[in-house]
């Protein structure tokens, strides 16, 4: 027992820097999700029916395949094909971010169809552009109300990326396992990662929380 | 506003992707050997999360011998050659053994360690190896290995009658010889000793696959870095360093 508080305790340093490399994963792919998503979000909901239909198939696609077979179909098959030869990393971030994309398009086009249909109608009396009245009176609302839905999303992106430790992305799950390799103590390594992962889940979803009570409009509904 | 925000957050994620992507990009002189960091005493991360290891010390030593920069780079066993086909990484030193069919698809150094296969089973179970690959036990093995190949063809395929139980690293499968999941597993003997080091585990013997060869797999159109490794193999083993290196990690 000791032998293993030992152990973990002189792994808590690699561990820990294993926690920044998820967190960037986690970031990157999160606002790469977030500004595809509102983009297919806006196509799904406003565009022409080809639009709404290639976008159909995007999120289907994308929701469909399983994160691990992506994971190598991008980083093994696109990357030889296409002769680009991207990091272990950036593949990881491009991958979690295209699925996430999505799922948050799917967040914010529920969110959107929320708001009362004659908003849109009453912006473009007052003259404004279809784009300018997505932009100024569609978007700040949608965001707002999207913030529940998102902190959902990123507890999952975040959980996810420790699948990255397949293509050897250095994350957290990577790590507890290599050193659970060198000390035979799986279970406290284990046990440490999956505890560093809710400790992380706690922060972002308390931080969303909190800027959701930022940005809420007192007396507003939609 | 609303757009310029986008922008702004649109900016930021191609500028963090990019970056992220350079790191590799940018060095360009610096040969990357993939290890399997889940294979001690050859291949494994230290305490600080350095990379380790007989095979990981011996090309440091070579680099620096031949003058060039080396990065040991961790990954996934499953993917090591597709990886090093791809051009993911220039080199694989983690305790690759030669066989036919992987030289098919990489080239390989000249050997420098010969490897048996053992078997690996609880330190009070008084089975022989016969009785533990029998009667539908079910025996571990690390995936894509030259074990988990040899045993299929040669023993399950001719009737043994146990059954395979494949895992992603060798002391996952020692972890549950432990667990009592599987009554044994199979692997090279070298990390098999380094788990009898640190587990309650012993070697019960070998089960008749022919030893085999370790060497560095290099790609095949990289002729120039094979002849640089080869040369720094030669000058490696008859060195003294050579000795220290087996003292120290005892593979």
């Amino acid at each position: 027992m000791t032998e293993s508080l030992i152990v973990l305790y002189g792994a808590l340093p690699y561990l820990l820097r294993g926690s920044l490399v998820t967190i960037a994963v986690v970031a990157g792919a999160m606002m790469l999700g977030l500004v595809l998503g509102i983009h297919l979000a806006v196509g799904q909901v406003y565009g022409g029916r080809w639009l709404r239909r290639v976008i159909g198939v995007y999120v289907w696609f994308f929701r469909g395949v399983p994160l691990l077979v992506l994971l190598f179909l991008f980083y093994f098959g696109l990357c030889s094909l296409l002769q680009i030869n991207l990091s272990a990393f950036t593949v990881s971030v491009i991958v979690l971010g295209l699925i996430s994309s999505a799922y948050q398009s799917q967040i914010f086009r529920g969110a959107i169809m929320s708001l009362p249909q004659g908003q849109l109608k009453a912006a473009r009396a007052l003259g404004m552009s279809d784009g300018k009245a997505i932009a100024l009176i569609i978007l700040p609302q949608t965001l707002r109300l999207s913030i529940p839905g998102w902190s959902n999303e990123y507890s999952i992106v975040l959980k996810d990326s420790a699948v990255a430790y397949a293509l050897g992305v250095m994350e957290m799950m990577a790590r507890a396992h290599f050193v659970a390799s060198r000390t035979y103590e799986h279970l406290p390594l284990y046990f440490a990662a999956g505890f560093l992962f809710m400790i992380l889940t706690y922060l972002g979803t308390k931080g969303l929380r909190i800027l959701e009570e930022k940005v809420r409009i007192p007396g507003y509904s939609a | 506003m609303g757009k310029r925000l986008f922008g702004i957050l649109f900016l930021c994620a191609v500028v963090f992707v990019i970056a992220g992507g350079s790191t590799c990009l940018a060095k360009e002189k610096v040969y990357i050997n993939g290890i399997d960091a889940n294979f001690p005493p050859f291949a494994y991360v230290d305490k600080n999360g350095n990379p380790d290891g007989f095979d990981v010390k011996s090309v440091d030593w070579i680099a620096k011998k031949m003058g060039f920069t080396v990065k040991h780079q961790p990954m996934d066993w499953d993917g090591i050659i597709p990886s090093l086909r791809a051009k993911k990484i220039d080199m694989v030193a983690s305790g690759m053994s030669i066989t036919d069919k992987r030289k098919e698809q990489v080239n390989f150094t000249t050997p420098y360690w010969n490897i048996d296969q053992v078997i690996v089973a609880p330190k009070a179970c008084g089975r022989t190896v016969d009785q533990l690959l029998s009667g539908g036990n079910r025996v571990g093995v690390q995936r894509g290995t030259t074990e988990a190949k040899w045993m299929k063809d040669n023993l399950i395929a001719k009737g043994k009658n146990f059954v395979l139980v494949e895992y992603d690293s060798a002391p996952l499968a020692v972890e549950d010889v432990l667990n009592g999941r599987i009554v044994a597993a199979a692997m090279d003997d070298a990390p098999a000793k380094d788990a009898v080091r640190k587990k309650a585990v012993k070697i019960v013997g070998g089960f008749g696959m022919p030893s085999e060869d370790f060497g560095y797999a290099i790609r095949k159109e990289d002729t120039e870095l094979l002849k640089m490794m080869n040369e720094g193999l030669k000058l490696l083993m008859a060195d003294p360093y050579w000795e220290e290196l087996k003292e120290k990690y005892k593979p």
